[in-house]
């Protein structure tokens, strides 16, 4: 039987927005995506958290971390570079200040997880599976903007050990792992990650990238290197949503959580066609925090224009 | 839940050039949530993300010229009128965004969230207060000029520009700015009318004082001695310059509050991209972050590390 996590109802009577993601039942399929909307709190000032289908939370890692000094964003054309460093007020303090408030939500949360060394994320996810409210956890192996990000996340058999073993720690919370587009064959990270024992994909993280001020000759981001998101990634987010579908995921029957660029409904549509279960909206919520009930509303829409009852039954559904 | 902070679409007012490079953006919103002098808006192009298929194309081209984040901007103005209120800004034509801003007409929807950020602390124990502002610092400092005329306060106003002509205030041609300093004089309309003198420098010494506004604010304060109790000073603009003044102020125990800027993604502690660092006892190291957009934009000068700690 699938959990009930609750969600309040959106304006969309007609049509049924649910979705299965590995036996979580999400009322509608979007998502916030981790590092966009902090820790809730932040995020409930705009918008009414319970129209969200999860929210997923800014990575916590077992220490506090201050992140990067400053320039941590910068905006590009059509997309932004950031390297906030994974700031984070470490996992105690997430436990006893952060999640009284997620659990008060009424809505499947699902924390992002990082950490120097498989036993810093293992502690993290032995701890948090332990809590209710967390229903999933994000393993975040593919962030572009700290010394040790991406060390699990690009090697196929380093990340399928990595998985394997914090797979071990986790009883109860979905273990998703976060994909990384920096790597030459996105099929084979998350052929290791499913072997790993991943119940769940989140496909995709940020992608490389730099700008540069000719004035100075210096970097603008202090890290040097920043993560690119926005609108301007979401072609290449949505071509690795579809191989991994169609190569990996569909086959072994493994849930994709679609991410990168999406703005608006019909974003969203192209990446459940492409295979994706359910979306994540990020950036566009640093445009407007109320994005993910745009969506849901124009996806409801979209479905009632097509006569269609469900929107699973969009998932994979590309010609 | 109610939410003091909301999304709306604004319409413009009037878009007014103030001088070379430099313009007053006003719109109208039919309400807007109490807000306080340092508090800033934040804008976007106004987007409508259920146009037809066929309008989508047409819209990512057309807004290849717009901004995608927004751009936080201090409320210069805040006048509520018998349709709703009026709100201005102040921007200086420097990139994407303020070239996007510089092509708005009356009647153009903007999408507006805010009010964002805390606000100038103004008490009654301070009977003189200085406003210190260079360049785009300007703008907020108009809006506190007139919350302080509703105090007792003296307010004297340094507003320092580059050269004369990038100077946004109206100037009084009767009443002749000091070059030396060491005088206020009744100069600029937009202070006058709020019963504050000013003082003007510019880098090029083309009107007034020659040299920075802090110098300006540091030469008038030896020829115009006042307490350290007796004085508060507020101030908003370039980072040296900024600093400049909160380390004057700080040095000789004089209150001092900051306007910071800092390039932000969100505007509402989301991102996490604008971050200050301040000294912090609480934490082990001393010193913590805080961000320029919900902690602030008005920081204690006294709690401001100006480098980042490694």
């Amino acid at each position: 039987m699938l959990p009930a996590m609750g969600g309040a109802p959106l304006e969309t009577t007609t049509v049924d927005l649910s979705v299965d993601l590995a036996g979580l039942r999400l009322a509608n399929p979007v998502m916030t995506a981790s590092g966009t909307s902090g820790f809730g709190p932040e995020h409930a000032e705009y918008m009414d958290l319970r129209k969200l289908g999860a929210f997923v939370t800014k990575a916590v890692s077992p220490e506090a971390r201050k992140g990067n000094p400053p320039e941590r964003i910068v905006e590009t054309r059509g997309g932004m570079l950031n390297a906030i460093g994974l700031a984070n007020v470490g996992l105690e303090r997430f436990v006893a200040e952060k999640i009284p408030f997620l659990q008060s939500a009424g809505i499947p949360v699902i924390v992002n997880v990082v950490g120097h060394s498989v036993e810093d994320y293992q502690t993290v996810c032995r701890r948090l599976d332990s809590i209710d409210c967390v229903a999933g956890l994000e393993l975040n192996v593919s962030c572009p903007n700290v010394a040790d990000g991406l060390e699990f996340g690009t090697d196929p058999q380093r990340l399928s050990k990595f998985v394997t073993a914090i797979r071990r720690d986790v009883h109860r919370a979905k273990l998703i792992v976060k994909l990384s587009p920096n790597v030459t064959d996105i099929t084979e990270t998350a052929r290791a990650a499913i072997d790993g024992g991943a119940d769940a994909l989140s496909v995709i993280n940020t992608l490389y990238g730099m700008a540069i001020n000719v004035d100075t000759w210096k970097p603008i981001l202090a890290n040097r290197t920043g993560g690119l998101s926005g609108p301007a990634i979401k072609p290449v987010a949505l071509y690795m949503v579809h191989r991994v579908y169609t190569k990996v995921a569909a086959d072994l029957g493994v849930p994709i959580i679609g991410m990168g660029g999406i703005t608006d409904w019909r974003d969203a549509v192209e990446f459940l066609l492409a295979g994706a279960t359910a979306v994540a909206v990020g950036t566009a919520l640093f445009v407007d925090p109320q994005a993910p009930i745009h969506i849901c509303e124009g996806i409801a829409a979209y479905l009632n224009r097509r006569g269609l009852q469900s929107v699973r039954e969009l998932i994979g559904k590309l010609k | 839940m109610q939410r003091d902070r909301v999304i709306q679409t604004a319409h413009v007012v009037a878009n007014r050039r103030l001088c070379r490079d430099h313009y007053r953006l006003t719109f109208r919103l039919p309400m807007f949530p109490p807000a306080r002098a340092g508090q800033f808006v934040h804008l976007s192009p106004e987007r409508r993300l259920d146009d037809s298929p066929m309008e989508s194309h047409d819209r990512w081209v057309s807004e290849l010229d717009q901004p995608m984040l927004r751009r936080a901007f201090s409320i210069a103005g805040l006048r509520c009128t018998n349709t709703g209120v009026e709100v201005d800004v102040i921007y200086r034509v420097v990139g994407t965004a303020t070239r996007w801003m510089e092509s708005l007409r009356a009647g153009d929807p903007v999408s507006l969230l805010g009010p964002m950020g805390n606000s100038f602390p103004v008490s009654d124990r301070k009977p003189v207060a200085w406003l210190v502002a260079g360049g785009v610092g300007l703008p907020p400092m108009l809006w506190l000029a007139a919350a302080l005329q509703e105090t007792a306060k003296r307010v004297v106003a340094f507003c320092g520009a580059q050269t004369h002509d990038l100077l946004a205030l109206t100037l009084d041609p009767t009443a002749q700015p000091d070059g030396s300093a060491k005088t206020a004089t009744p100069s600029a309309k937009e202070f006058t009318k709020c019963g504050a003198d000013v003082v003007i420098s510019t880098d090029d010494g083309s009107l007034g004082f020659r040299g920075y506004v802090g110098s300006a604010m540091a030469a008038y304060h030896q020829a115009n001695p006042v307490a350290a109790d007796d004085l508060v000073v507020y101030t908003c603009g370039p980072e040296p310059m900024i600093r400049f003044v909160a380390e004057y102020c700080v040095a000789r125990r004089i209150e001092c509050y900051v306007c910071v800027e800092r390039n932000m993604a969100c505007g509402t502690g989301m991102c996490q991209s604008c971050v200050v660092p301040v000294r912090d006892t609480a934490d082990s190291t001393g010193w913590s972050y805080r961000l320029c957009c919900t902690d602030g934009p008005i920081f204690e000068a006294r709690n401001i590390l100006w480098e980042t700690p490694d």
